[in-house]
């Protein structure tokens, strides 16, 4: 009996819930759609110059978006992303500018810092037992304003030229180089979360801490490796951005690192990770950034003011969180 | 007299499934009315029709002997039906008190009147014998006297037709009686009532009448139980003979694995003592609240324990972490909460079975392969007979008892040595009972030392082999099991009792 319940359940309803649930089709249709679209509508659009641009946006938000992701798995969130990201950058460029060490050992630098700042995060929250909301909030302006105490707001823009130029490399088809590398991002976090233990256990926590807790998963530990890790995927974020730049700049990422607020949370959620955590999708991140970077570059091609396509992207905010309500409820709809 | 419900030819149908398919059922007023089936039989279904949850595809249901169709649960409110369902309804934020007359918030010139209601909750919680504070917020209860807090809003509707949803899957058999008295007295008063239990015992004696569902239909409607007896009852709900637990012959040995000495700990146990040795099962019987669950959790590090002396094959340990307790010591625990505390129900079976040896399979650099996971887990999926179409099955889409084996498996997986099962058998069907039922006997037999944890008072007696009573949170008595049903069951309400008169 059981069984044909189950089989049933699974069976007339898959396909259509396959598709909300697991948006990633869904996304890279709507994606190729508005690519179509702006090409048609606007010859700049497909330009080798503006592919290049694009893609070049896209490889940052992909990354930033991943540094969201990687903590609303745990059923928290990191609004300290964008703040990170500076202060990491800011140690990297006086790394290199100042004093002088390998460009290499200044990005280690950098993501350690980054690192360092999330697992400050973590373990705040694991701590203090509230929510990472509060947390982040907190730190988002204590690490900012302690930043711009410690840079006196100056930027570093003596970068080596080597670093500056990693940022301008162009491959096939116009694309940034930088997107392989945020690729081989994504790659890695596909793996530590579907093939290692870790992984499995902060997925576990994220689901049902409680049942976790219970089973012998250290709960807390995931909590802080998944800050850590948010901490330095937007270390690396801001690298790439620094690169882009060609300098390290305090007000990169807006007053207290606000910018990178709607990209950071578009991404994922559009890309079916869950807010209640215990599940995500590393190449719904992907092609997430990629709608979000594909509609505002085609909207900005069209000479609409940047100011609407703020706008425009605060309501596909919204529907993105209303989706992801309706795949929470499908799925709890799904155990009658 | 006129039937109070009349259910005629309902169907109703789920995206891929026929949850119920031409079912009848007719209630008298002043009757207790059974309504019985395996799990996913359909009682939950018919009582959501009943109780205007879900509208049904086809059919008619008569109240009073005029039709109705609800659109909502308020609306069935209104025409004095109440139900206790299975799955809890009260908010956990809430007062004992609101909860309870949430429905019907005394009010004096526009605010709560406070006073109002916790006489109203205590008039209705006094029958039932929950003496707690009705300002308690309900989610500092026990699971028991939530329960108990659910069936007390039920009553406070003044209904006239009652429907309770497996009431005593978490309550002891002493809160039962009381339970049952009251209820007599309601039918009494004419209220009609459909009574859900896996309970059979129960059902014998309580109910009037009887309803069997077996996979969406009748498998009888709405006859006398008169005439009946267990076994008639048993093949109606499952289309064959019951079969009895196989006892594995087995001798406990050695020195105690787990010892408590004199402990005490942060939730409030004072002077615990208990022991359990290799191929042994000891029971932990006790009322609600007795702190059984809490004990558990405090064993396997879960809560602090803060005076006495925890040990392992003799040696004095500290636990503070669940990690530890698996890792270190090799101590389980199967949770009695499973949809809460046994599982994370939005993940596939593989990975609820694996999460306890995650540890111990991950490579180099904790790699953790798939296939290291779907060989570690299939010798125990085969070995429970978890019913799934595939280990990445999400086991929310289980029945019961499936998921109750996918609950149990990880922790055989684990390997412990001390195995804690909390409620092993509420709300699960027969069949699956019966096969738990075995498996505990197997693992001790195999040298486990087990605790087992039940209200049940009869798996409890079939089972155990020393039986630890306690009663706020102290154990006040240990008995050698002589699996005599009425000699045992006599014998620990005396232990228990002693100590409330005592106090």
């Amino acid at each position: 009996m059981s069984m044909k319940v189950v089989d049933g359940r699974a069976g007339p309803r898959g396909p259509t819930l396959a598709l909300l649930a697991s948006s990633e089709a869904g996304l890279l249709l709507i994606t190729v759609g508005f690519v179509i679209l702006f090409s048609y509508l606007t010859p700049g659009f497909s330009s080798p110059f503006n592919t290049y641009a694009l893609t070049r946006v896209l490889a940052i938000d992909v990354v930033i978006g991943f540094s969201m992701m990687v903590v609303l798995v745990t059923g928290g969130l990191n609004l300290a992303v964008g703040a990170i990201g500076v202060c990491a950058v800011m140690v990297g460029g006086w790394a290199m500018e100042v004093a002088g060490l390998p460009i290499l050992v200044a990005v280690v630098l950098a993501l350690a810092s980054g690192a360092a700042l999330g697992a400050l995060n973590g373990i705040l929250t694991v701590a203090m037992r509230v929510h990472s909301f509060v947390v982040t909030l907190a730190t988002m302006s204590l690490f900012f304003g302690a930043m711009i105490v410690m840079t006196k707001a100056q930027a570093f823009n003596a970068l080596p030229a080597a670093f500056v130029s990693l940022a301008k490399l162009k491959t096939y088809f116009f694309a940034s180089s930088m997107l392989y590398i945020s690729i081989g991002i994504g790659v890695l976090l596909w793996w530590l979360f579907h093939h290692t233990l870790i992984g499995r256990q902060i997925l576990a926590a994220g689901a049902n801490t409680s049942a976790a807790r219970l089973s012998g998963v250290p709960v807390e530990r995931t909590i802080v490796v998944c800050h850590a890790l948010s901490g330095a995927l937007a270390a690396f974020a801001g690298l790439m951005l620094t690169a882009r730049n060609g300098a390290a700049l305090p007000s990169m990422a807006g007053q207290l690192g606000m910018d990178w607020l709607l990209p950071a949370f578009l991404a994922p959620v559009l890309g079916g990770t869950l807010l209640t955590g215990g599940t995500l999708s590393v190449a719904g991140t992907f092609l997430g950034a990629a709608m979000v970077t594909v509609l505002s570059n085609g909207l900005l091609q069209l000479e609409l003011g940047e100011f609407w396509v703020q706008a425009f992207l605060g309501i596909i905010l919204l529907v993105a969180v209303a989706l992801d309500r309706l795949r929470a409820h499908l799925m709890a709809k799904r155990r009658i | 007299m006129t039937e109070k419900l009349v259910i005629t030819g309902a169907s109703k149908a789920f995206p891929g499934v026929q949850a119920l398919d031409d079912v009848s059922l007719a209630l008298a007023p002043g009757c207790i009315h059974a309504l019985l089936g395996e799990n996913g039989a359909g009682k939950s279904t018919l009582i959501k029709i009943i109780t205007g949850v879900h509208r049904p595809d086809a059919g008619t249901v008569l109240l009073d002997g005029e039709p109705v169709q609800f659109a909502s649960p308020r609306e069935a409110i209104a025409r004095g039906i109440s139900a206790v369902h299975q799955e809890r309804n009260l908010i956990p934020r809430f007062s004992v008190g609101e909860n309870i007359v949430l429905e019907n918030l005394p009010r004096r010139r526009g605010l709560v009147d406070y006073g109002e209601v916790r006489e109203t909750a205590r008039r209705f919680m006094a029958p039932l014998g929950l003496e707690i504070d009705p300002d308690t917020p309900v989610r500092n209860l026990s699971v028991a006297r939530m329960q108990l807090v659910e069936i007390a809003k039920a009553l406070s509707l003044d209904a006239r037709l009652l429907v309770l949803d497996e009431p005593t899957a978490s309550i002891t058999p002493y809160e039962t009686e009381t339970l049952f008295r009251l209820l007599r007295e309601l039918r009494d008063k004419g209220v009609a009532i459909l009574f859900v239990s896996h309970k059979l015992d129960e059902v014998f004696e309580l109910c009037d009448s009887v309803t069997v569902l077996r996979d969406g239909r009748n498998a009888c409607a709405s006859r006398p139980l008169e005439g009946l007896d267990r076994a008639d009852v048993v093949r109606l709900m499952i289309g064959r003979e019951e079969q009895t637990a196989r006892r594995t012959e087995r001798t406990a040995t050695g020195e105690p694995v787990l010892a408590l000495r004199n402990v005490g700990t942060e939730l409030g146990h004072r002077n615990v003592d208990l022991e359990v040795r290799a191929g042994e099962i000891v029971g932990l019987y006790g009322l609600v609240g007795a702190g059984r669950t809490e004990l558990a959790k405090a064993i396997i590090g879960a809560a602090k324990v803060t005076s006495g002396e925890v040990q392992v094959d003799g040696k004095a340990v500290t636990i503070d972490s669940v990690a530890t307790a698996l890792s270190r010591h090799r101590i389980g625990y199967v949770s009695e909460d499973r949809k809460h505390e046994g599982l994370i129900l939005m993940h596939s079976v593989r990975r609820n079975v694996a999460v306890t040896v995650w540890g111990r399979i991950a490579r180099a650099l904790g790699w953790l392969p798939n296939r290291a996971e779907r060989d570690a887990v299939t010798p125990y999926i085969d070995r429970l007979q978890v019913r799934t179409p595939s280990l990445a099955q999400p086991v929310s889409l289980l029945s019961g008892g499936n998921q109750q084996k996918v609950s149990v498996a990880k922790w055989i997986a684990a390997e412990v040595r001390v195995l804690i099962i909390d409620e092993p058998t509420v709300g699960i069907d027969i069949q699956t009972k019966v096969y738990l039922h075995e498996l505990i006997h197997e693992l001790a037999a195999a040298g486990t030392a087990v605790i087992l944890i039940s209200s049940d008072m009869p798996e409890m007696i079939s089972l155990a082999d020393r039986i630890a009573v306690m009663s706020e949170f102290e154990v006040v008595g240990e008995i050698d099991n002589d699996h005599d049903a009425t000699r045992m069951g006599e014998a620990i309400m005396a232990r228990i009792h002693k100590v409330e008169g005592a106090t």
